[in-house]
């Protein structure tokens, strides 16, 4: 059954700006679809608009239909129900205080009888496995728990039809892995269509059925995932955010196109890891040349494709300048509570002036706590912490923010104090302006060690490359960066050392490169995919 | 009997609204005595903490109001002293002690309101007559911690771009404004995904939203609930018949202890003396189920 | 689960409590603390006058966007409430008022009392802050356009606003204490209650000069933005 039907969709906003043009589309019931695009490409309008509750005022010519029928002439009520939508951040789109009345806002709303309220809320609560936060209040919960409680009090409502825009930009890789596995759930046990748009696609592309990918409002591709894929790799500003798999796939090919037919390729494109390393076996195996080839791609030319192997050449360059101590972290201890447990334990490292720093690990390792103690806003119960030579309590006042550290915070919008940035409102501003604008008002401080806290969360893959190009820049004028992040392909394209936090202690540190090839879960998902298939 | 805390809110609602009304405008010393002695008594059974802080400022409140009265008041015929030509009688202080022990006894009686009567019990009495005022209630509780969290979170990246820098109140005063402010600009231009959230999940659509609450009105709840109504209407009975009345003015005359009035003490005693009671025998029923704690 | 299955009982008793039974009730109550029946009377109007109020609210529609900026509003007034000695709660409410009319502001004032008194303690005291600050909202509402065009037309209303709210405040505590008019009582409260007056007033004319306008400009960008 067709659930979505778009024809010769055409918008405008008022202020004149074409934000779509000719969109046709269409769903089946029980479907994903990934909708990509770089920031601007008028995803989020697209998604809005499907929605009729939530679309932007402006001229729109064309028909939707849902269901079979016209989204002008669906009842309040069908329009409510009918579609669901899921926002990117998951703290601003709760709205009530507890998380059963939270699940059932939307019944409420729409005049359900109380007693059939009841079995509704408790049956989706044990579906998702609620039970046992049902009673809470829904400042409790983590950012993950939010964002499957935000999807959960949609499900409520039994829609035919499921909208995500960026559902798991806000939250780290192993989090934003269930939700995912939980909508492919949901479409593959309920039959509910999905359409959902992100920028991180590795794990989105190998859910989905289809693929849309749309470039200035125009359609670039659409259709089966696979094919569109094959088609996207060899696109230059899609092939970025194209998963590792079909990239590494992609450049083993064109190697020999010539001994394999066009059609072929197309529906043999590995999507997930696990295909990639099936079929990166498969090539190997077959003869020594390939194996020569890999290695040589590895190596070389590789890097144009795979932007995570195009490491720092400037280093040694850098290196030369590397000589200060900017942070030195020495066995420091610290807890928010006196009963708590150590947050860090016995913390241990050195970031040498003009070096980029990256810290991995999963939630709650003490990343985030890492760098507000370098910040000194945290204090260590026990050992010592040293900027620039100098220990951190020596430093009097706001000494230590006057040209020298400064922090780029987690959530940039804590950077805006007044409504003027440039002469533009900070909040007219995009997810990825913000994040340039909050970046270029902390370095107004003139600091020489920079620290960045999960500084690429939101932002696309052009808009993360630009990211990485400032902040070599910076290195090569001598600043000594600390970037704590879950974005590891970021992390390796970035950082000159890596280190692996894990329960407040770094469990492993060494050369970026030698990071990423000795790590299984926490490294690049093409370290993951020729993980032991080299001699 | 059921812990105070699993009966329905309605039931503890109209239980505290009836409880109050006696203690707060029952003018009879038996019963505001027997109303101090029981609120205190629920008050340490169910206050978590700080009591102690708040006896200190509950006694100098008793001493303003015991005093305030013979002040104002020179009704009376037993006079005890003049002063400046207005007599104070012995009437009137007493008096004033009873309404000192009745406003403590008011005070400590929402302090245990405050505590049972949580949020949500409130909503769920009060959402169902105005659904949408609920719903902002809702609302505003989410967002308090919300913007707390928000609030710390702003402060702390604001200290390492500079502000606070001169470290003297002034300085720190303007600081907390201009967070406050922009704290301000983030809760108006970020509620428009809460707003679009709402949007999308069907606000609007019906006139009349339905209020859900998890709370159930069971059988032991209606019978709680006849038992209050039936003790408080005996009570009130009396007070309108005049069959408890003390006359303060213009001299002391106390209630007889008629049949009547006993049963309708007792009746009142067993009403304020409930929550504890019903704490003692859930410690006591929990002890015996699942031994000494 | 105990539910009343008829659903002609459910209909006559909801016709009978709002109209029969509560009437009842006050009268009785009014009978019944005759000894007290001036602050009984003035809870009981306090409470239905927030009721009507209320009410009127509940049948009007309101878009989602309005709601959540009434919220937003509430909030700072509850965390200003935590300042210690001046609050802004009765100027966030004034402006309120004067940018998004009377009903909003009204809203603003209520709910603030409401739900800081679930952190300061609730009580006898809660309708009459309601109602007070409820009131000092309304009526920046319906004088919004004077208030946003005179500087000191504003600072005379913030001031009025504290003497209003201490006023009410003061008129019931000696009301419930010592009941009946005696002129002695109130002006002694009155006077002991001066420092506080002026205290709410001249953190109303504080806090009203340092927010009405860039709070106001806030709130016009929003109104655009979102569109209401």
């Amino acid at each position: 059954m067709e659930i979505l039907r778009v024809e010769a969709l055409n918008f405008e906003y008022h202020d004149g700006k074409q934000a779509l043009r000719d969109i046709n589309i269409s769903l089946e019931a029980g479907e994903m679809l990934c909708v990509c695009g770089p920031t601007g490409s008028g995803k989020s309008t697209l998604l809005r608009l499907l929605k009729r509750e939530l679309s932007p005022r402006g001229r729109k010519s064309g028909n939707i239909y849902i269901l079979g029928r016209k989204q002008e002439e669906l009842s309040e009520l069908e329009a409510a129900t009918g579609v669901g939508f899921v926002f990117q951040r998951p703290d601003m789109q709760i709205v009530t205080d507890k998380v059963w009345h939270e699940l059932a806002f939307g019944l409420e709303n729409i005049g359900v009888a109380r007693n059939e309220i009841r079995r509704r809320v408790c049956e989706i609560a044990c579906y998702f496995g609620m039970e046992s936060w049902f009673d809470r209040s829904t400042d409790t919960l983590s950012g993950g728990q939010k964002q499957l409680l935000n999807l959960a009090s949609v499900m409520v409502m039994q829609p035919d039809l499921l909208i995500l825009d960026e559902p798991v930009s806000q939250l780290d890789p192993i989090t934003a892995a269930d939700f995912m596995a939980t909508l492919k759930k949901l479409c593959r046990e309920f039959g509910i269509s999905v359409i959902a748009a992100e920028q991180r696609l590795e794990e989105l592309i190998p859910a989905s059925d289809r693929l849309l990918a749309l470039e200035d409002g125009r359609i670039t591709a659409f259709g089966e995932t696979r094919k569109c894929v094959a088609e996207l790799v060899n696109n230059k500003r899609f092939a970025a955010q194209m998963p590792a798999s079909a990239k590494l796939f992609s450049a083993l090919m064109k190697k020999d196109r010539k001994t394999e037919k066009e059609e072929l390729w197309r529906s043999d494109i590995p999507l997930s890891v696990g295909e990639g390393r099936r079929f990166l076996r498969e090539y190997i195996g077959k003869s020594d040349e390939n194996a020569k080839t890999f290695e040589k791609l590895l190596r070389g030319d590789f890097a144009e494709v795979l932007r995570q192997d195009d490491i720092a050449d400037d280093v040694p360059s850098r290196r030369e300048s590397m000589d200060e101590d900017a942070l030195e972290f020495r066995e420091v201890f610290l807890k928010y509570e006196r009963t708590g447990r150590d947050i860090l334990n016995s913390l241990t490292f050195k970031v040498k002036k003009g070096e980029i720093f990256c810290m991995l690990g999963g939630n709650g390792a003490g990343k985030s706590t890492a760098v507000s103690a370098a910040a000194g806003l945290v204090k260590p119960y026990s050992g010592k912490i040293k900027v620039f030579g100098k220990n951190i309590r020596d430093y009097r006042g706001q000494e230590l923010y006057r040209d020298c550290v400064a922090l780029l915070p987690q959530d940039v919008q804590t950077v805006f104090l007044t409504d003027d940035i440039n002469g533009r409102h900070p909040y007219d501003l995009s997810g990825g302006e913000q994040q340039f604008a909050a970046l270029e008002l902390v370095l107004r401080t003139n600091p020489k060690l920079l620290l960045l806290d999960e500084p690429t969360k939101g932002l696309d893959a052009s808009l993360a490359e630009a990211l990485k190009k400032r902040l070599r820049e910076l290195a090569t004028t001598g600043v000594a960066i600390v970037i704590v992040s879950h974005d590891v392909e970021f992390s390796a394209s970035v950082a000159d050392r890596c280190a692996f936090l894990f329960n407040g202690e770094i469990v492993s540190m060494c050369d970026s490169g030698e990071f990423f090839s000795g790590n299984f879960f926490y490294t690049t998902a093409l370290n993951r995919i020729n993980r032991g298939l080299r001699e | 009997m059921k812990p105070p805390e699993k009966y329905n809110p309605a039931v503890l609602f109209v239980y505290f609204l009836i409880l109050a009304g006696l203690v707060m405008f029952a003018a009879d010393p038996v019963m505001t005595a027997i109303a101090f002695v029981a609120m205190n008594l629920t008050a340490i059974a169910y206050s978590r903490d700080g009591l102690g802080r708040a006896y200190v400022f509950f006694f100098i409140i008793f001493v303003l109001t015991s005093l305030a009265n013979p002040v104002f008041s020179h009704n009376g015929v037993t006079v005890l002293l003049v002063i400046n030509d207005n007599p104070v009688t012995l009437e009137a202080v007493l008096y004033g002690v009873m309404t000192g022990f009745m406003i403590l006894s008011v005070l400590l009686l929402f302090r245990v309101f405050s505590t049972l009567m949580t949020s949500d019990r409130l909503l769920y009495i009060f959402g169902r007559a105005f659904p949408k005022l609920g719903l902002l209630i809702s609302m505003t509780l989410r967002f308090v911690p919300l913007f707390g969290r928000q609030r710390r979170k702003m402060e702390d990246t604001q200290r390492t771009l500079g502000l606070y820098k001169n470290e003297n109140a002034i300085d720190t005063i303007k600081g907390k404004l201009s967070v406050l402010s922009a704290m301000t600009t983030w809760g108006l231009e970020n509620g428009i995904i809460t707003a679009d959230s709402m949007s999308a999940r069907g606000y609007g659509t019906r006139q009349t939203r339905t209020s859900f609450s998890m709370y159930r009105f069971e059988r032991s709840d209606a019978l709680m609930l006849a038992i209050v109504v039936v003790c408080c209407s005996f009570i009130f009975f009396g007070i309108a018949t005049d069959r408890l009345k003390t006359e303060f003015y213009p001299r002391i005359r106390l209630q007889p202890l008629t049949v009547y009035a006993i049963f309708a003490y007792a009746a009142y005693a067993w009403l304020a003396f409930l929550p504890v009671i019903a704490r003692i025998r859930d410690r006591a029923v929990h002890r015996k189920v699942f031994g000494q704690d | 689960m105990l539910v009343i299955k008829s659903s002609a009982i459910r209909k006559i008793l909801r016709i009978l409590i709002p109209f029969f039974v509560i009437p009842a009730a006050v009268l009785l109550g009014a009978y019944v603390f005759e000894d007290k029946v001036y602050a009984y009377i003035s809870l009981v109007i306090t409470i239905l006058a927030i009721v009507l109020f209320i009410s009127g609210f509940e049948r009007r529609e309101t878009g989602s966007r309005r709601m959540v900026i009434v919220v937003v509003m509430t909030v700072l007034a509850v965390i200003g409430r935590f300042i210690p000695i001046i609050k802004p709660v009765a100027a966030i409410t004034v402006i309120t008022g004067v940018f998004l009319g009377g009903e909003s502001g009204f809203l603003v004032g209520a709910m603030t009392a409401v739900i800081s008194n679930f952190f300061w303690g609730q009580g006898p005291w809660t309708p009459f802050q309601m109602f007070s600050w409820g009131m000092i909202g309304l009526g920046a509402g319906l004088l919004g356009r004077h208030l946003r065009k005179s500087q000191p037309l504003l600072y005379i209303y913030g001031m009025f606003a504290g003497l209003l709210f201490s006023v009410i405040m003061d008129v019931w505590t000696v009301l419930w204490y010592n009941d009946g008019f005696s002129w002695e009582p109130y002006l002694a409260a009155i006077v002991s209650a001066a420092p506080m007056t002026v205290l709410y007033a001249v953190s109303n004319v504080i806090f009203l000069a340092l927010l009405f306008k860039p709070v106001g400009k806030k709130l016009d960008r929003i109104k655009t933005v979102y569109g209401i």
